[in-house]
């Protein structure tokens, strides 16, 4: 039985360790050599972390659900919702956007997360449903409310603070993603929380006998997946100046793609936050990439698709996943 | 009168144990072949073979004047056997004329197609149902919309209708009402009028006596014998049924002159919101281990997840160290000092996704967090020490804290259980089946971890099927049949016949 801790360190080893970050590697590597002068510049990678700051965000909600072997496809009309009400609260009512951002953060983003979570455990359905759903809901009520009009006007400081760069070097849509993350990634390895939703994701009968209170740690993941697209909309807004009622139509995918080319068990309790990171910066790696090759962007979503069934077969056969 | 089937000196084993020993079985045309046993004795084993499922390793089988070696599935169906079990395996969302005749469905050609003949299969469902006094579902009713007790008649009649030569029910009585019953054994007496066979498996002594002709019993495996039902007694029936040598004890030797504490943990007037307990009480005092004997769902089980939290009660108190608890789930039950051993270690026990080291601390972090454990950090010193101090205390063999559970043996993994609720500082354990699928060693290994508990003070509850288990280990057995305590012995007065006697629900 000893045996297994002195066993010599294996590509299997390997992959399930780095397989995320190697992807990106060979990536940029392959990108760099058929584009090194305009591939790899310092002003092109920065634009690629900015362009992904949105999936990230995204990312790093859904991740929580996919923890918990479920799954939210609302994140983009919660993006989209939270973005336009909160547009809405400076234009029209003239809230200063500090208070608007912790009004569309806060009570938009979690509320929306908390009545997700309330519904699964209510109703006992498949998340999926629920979030289909719900989905279609927010995105209807963005419609309604903005009267499916641009909301335009935003304060100046508002979007040249969120959407602007920090020091001139760094844009603040990706130091948001990396404090998110940050957080998160504490939430999950140092809070008793997190150790619960892993359980819980893991096992949620074991989880039920332990003494783990299913039902509000589910509207609890549901709730973070809330926040984190509320942050990607008010990104979204500060980004374009305007909030657009069609915002993020199809993001969810992104979000859900980035979380599994990141490692995560589509069968939850497996997973890591630093790694949706990556898996972020995987698809925009691919979408930049691919157009400074100057393929047309019809093959972008081709590569995607063909990259995500890749990564998770590879996972299957050296991950952690084939020595169960 | 020549047998329809006839099993010879069948012999089945599996790694490391003889599930059936030289097990001799027939059915004549006609009859109602009683199988009667504890659970565990191989009934179940036995049916596999005749289904085909289990090949035996020794014996002969032989079926319509051919002897075979082994069946197959097909082989036992065209012999016209057929097998009612316990969780009836009809489809609720079919109706009943397709589940009837499933997989043969009747055809008729219509020019150069062959289609389902409907008509046909009502035509003759609605003569089988009739058959069944089920008369009043029309063919096209949904199984789903029937009681349990048309359920098996929907069997019965799939049965007759594939010409049944043996119809083998096993606890066909077990979820029906004394009325279902009264309803079933019309049918069995038809069933024999025609010359079919019946083996009929169930624990209820009565029964036994109102249905069967024959009575073949086993115990552990191994062949007793077969009577004529009559000849028997209750007594007699218990007696043979249990009755072996108990290995190895773990209760105080009586020269010790051990003295049981105060009163401990109380449960009064325990029921369950869905009445699987009913009105149970019992007390528990410092330094004993107390023990649930019983049939399979007979309300142990289900018992100790209320208590625990884990399903909802209606009415009853819980008492621990003279305080009422209020118990509303699991969490409350661990935060106040209840932990539960689980019978089915990978599905309700432990994480697959979880190390060692996780696994062992769960409870105990989980006990210190806030607010349903939402609050509070995860302290990896801590941890580490926790994990450390229980795998040398219970000496849990794995190659490291950080391996995976999953990857462990069934004893050890069930030591990694008992050593998340040693961690979590409990005051009372309970155990739901601690040592099945676990082998003889680490066995007695549990048995002394459990009794070290109960020496330091924390109460003991063991939940068991296996009758010796409870003799060599408890210092009180209580037995539950039907939801409710029917007898509470102490482990000197109790022997398994009275036990087995009171879990047939018999008498108190």
């Amino acid at each position: 039985m000893n045996t297994t801790a002195k066993k010599a360190f294996t590509f299997s080893d390997y992959w399930d360790r780095y397989s995320t970050i190697t992807i990106l590697a060979i990536m940029i590597i392959v990108f760099g050599i058929l584009r090194p002068t305009s591939f790899l510049t310092g002003g092109n990678l920065i634009k690629i972390m900015e362009q992904s700051s949105i999936t990230i965000l995204l990312g790093l909600g859904e991740f929580f659900a996919i923890l918990l072997g479920g799954i939210d496809l609302s994140v983009s009309s919660t993006m989209a919702l939270s973005g336009a009400l909160t547009a809405q609260l400076m234009v029209n009512l003239g809230l200063h956007p500090i208070l608007a951002i912790l009004i569309g953060v806060i009570l938009f983003g979690a509320f929306i997360g908390f009545l997700n979570g309330s519904l699964v455990t209510a109703t006992g359905l498949p998340p999926f449903i629920i979030t289909l759903g719900t989905q279609a809901i927010l995105r209807s009520l963005v419609y309604i409310i903005t009267s499916a009009r641009a909301v335009s006007g935003l304060p100046a400081s508002f979007s040249k603070t969120m959407g602007g760069k920090l020091f001139d070097v760094i844009p603040v849509p990706i130091l948001v993603a990396l404090i998110t993350a940050a957080v998160l990634t504490f939430l999950t390895v140092k809070c008793q929380c997190g150790r619960n939703l892993y359980a819980l994701g893991g096992n949620s009968q074991s989880a039920w006998y332990a003494g783990i209170t299913v039902k509000k740690h589910t509207i609890l993941a549901f709730s973070i997946s809330g926040i984190c697209a509320a942050l990607a909309g008010m990104v979204n807004i500060a980004r374009l100046a305007a909030a657009e009622p069609n915002a993020g139509t199809g993001y969810e995918t992104f979000a859900i793609e980035a979380v599994i080319i990141g490692g995560a068990s589509f069968f939850g309790g497996v997973g890591k936050i630093p790694k949706v990171i990556i898996g972020g910066l995987i698809i925009g790696v691919i979408n930049n990439g691919l157009n400074m090759v100057g393929v047309s962007s019809y093959y972008q979503q081709l590569a995607m698709g063909c990259l995500l069934i890749l990564a998770v077969t590879l996972d299957r056969f050296f991950g952690a996943s084939s020595k169960n | 009168m020549e047998p329809i089937i006839q099993m010879k000196e069948i012999t089945k084993r599996f790694p490391g144990v003889v599930a059936l020993n030289r097990i001799s079985f027939d059915v004549r045309p006609g009859e109602v072949h009683v199988l009667l046993g504890e659970n565990g004795a191989g009934k179940s084993t036995l049916m596999k073979v005749l289904s085909g499922a289990y090949r035996p390793d020794e014996g002969t089988i032989c079926l319509g004047g051919k002897e075979y070696s082994q069946l197959t599935p097909h082989l036992s169906a065209e012999g016209g056997i057929s097998i009612i079990y316990q969780e009836l395996s009809v489809v609720n969302w079919l109706d009943i004329r397709e589940n009837i005749f499933m997989g043969r469905l009747p055809m008729k050609q219509i020019g150069p197609i062959r289609v389902v003949d409907y008509g046909e299969m009502n035509t003759r469902t609605t003569e089988l149902l009739k058959k069944v006094n089920l008369s009043s579902r029309k063919p096209t009713t949904s199984v789903g919309d029937l009681s349990i007790s048309e359920k098996q008649m929907v069997e019965i009649a799939k049965s007759v209708a594939f010409n049944a030569k043996v119809i083998v029910m096993d606890e066909p009585t077990s979820s029906l009402t004394e009325e279902e019953v009264q309803k079933l054994f019309v049918i069995i007496r038809q069933l024999k009028e025609e010359g079919k066979g019946v083996v009929f498996i169930s624990h209820k002594l009565s029964e036994i006596f109102e249905i069967g002709d024959r009575i073949t019993i086993m115990k552990d495996g191994g062949y007793v014998g077969t009577y004529q039902v009559a000849d028997l007694t209750t007594d007699d029936m218990i007696r043979l049924m249990v009755g072996r040598e108990i290995k190895g004890t773990y209760q105080h030797p009586p020269e010790d002159n051990f003295e049981f504490g105060n009163v401990i943990f109380e449960c009064k007037n325990l029921t369950r919101k869905d009445g699987k307990a009913k009105d149970v009480s019992f007390s528990l005092r410092r330094g004993e281990i107390l023990g649930f004997s019983g049939l399979v769902g007979a309300g142990r089980s289900e018992t100790m997840c209320a208590i625990y939290g884990a399903a909802p009660k209606s009415s009853g108190e819980i008492w621990l160290h003279g305080k009422q608890l209020s118990i509303k789930n699991p969490y409350q039950a661990l935060r106040q000092g209840i932990g539960l051993v689980t019978e089915n270690r990978r599905e309700t026990g432990f994480f697959q996704n979880f190390s060692n080291k996780r696994n062992i601390s769960i409870a105990s972090q989980l006990k210190k967090s806030g607010c349903e454990g939402l609050i509070g950090l995860v302290n990896g010193a801590e941890e580490q020490q926790i994990a450390e101090k229980e795998r040398t205390e219970i000496q849990i063999k794995c190659a490291s804290l950080e391996q995976l559970t999953a990857q462990l043996s069934g004893g050890n993994q069930q030591k990694v259980i008992l050593g998340k609720w040693m961690a979590a500082g409990v005051q009372l354990l309970i155990f739901d089946e601690p040592t099945k699928g676990i082998d003889v060693g680490t066995k007695s290994e549990i048995y002394k971890l459990m009794r070290g508990l109960a020496d330091e003070g924390i109460g003991v509850i063991v939940v068991s099927s296996e009758m010796p288990e409870l003799l060599g280990l408890c210092d009180r057995i209580a037995v539950m049949a039907g939801g409710r305590i029917t007898g509470m012995y102490d482990v000197a007065d109790a022997t398994e016949e009275k036990l087995a006697k009171a879990a047939t629900g018999e008498s108190a």
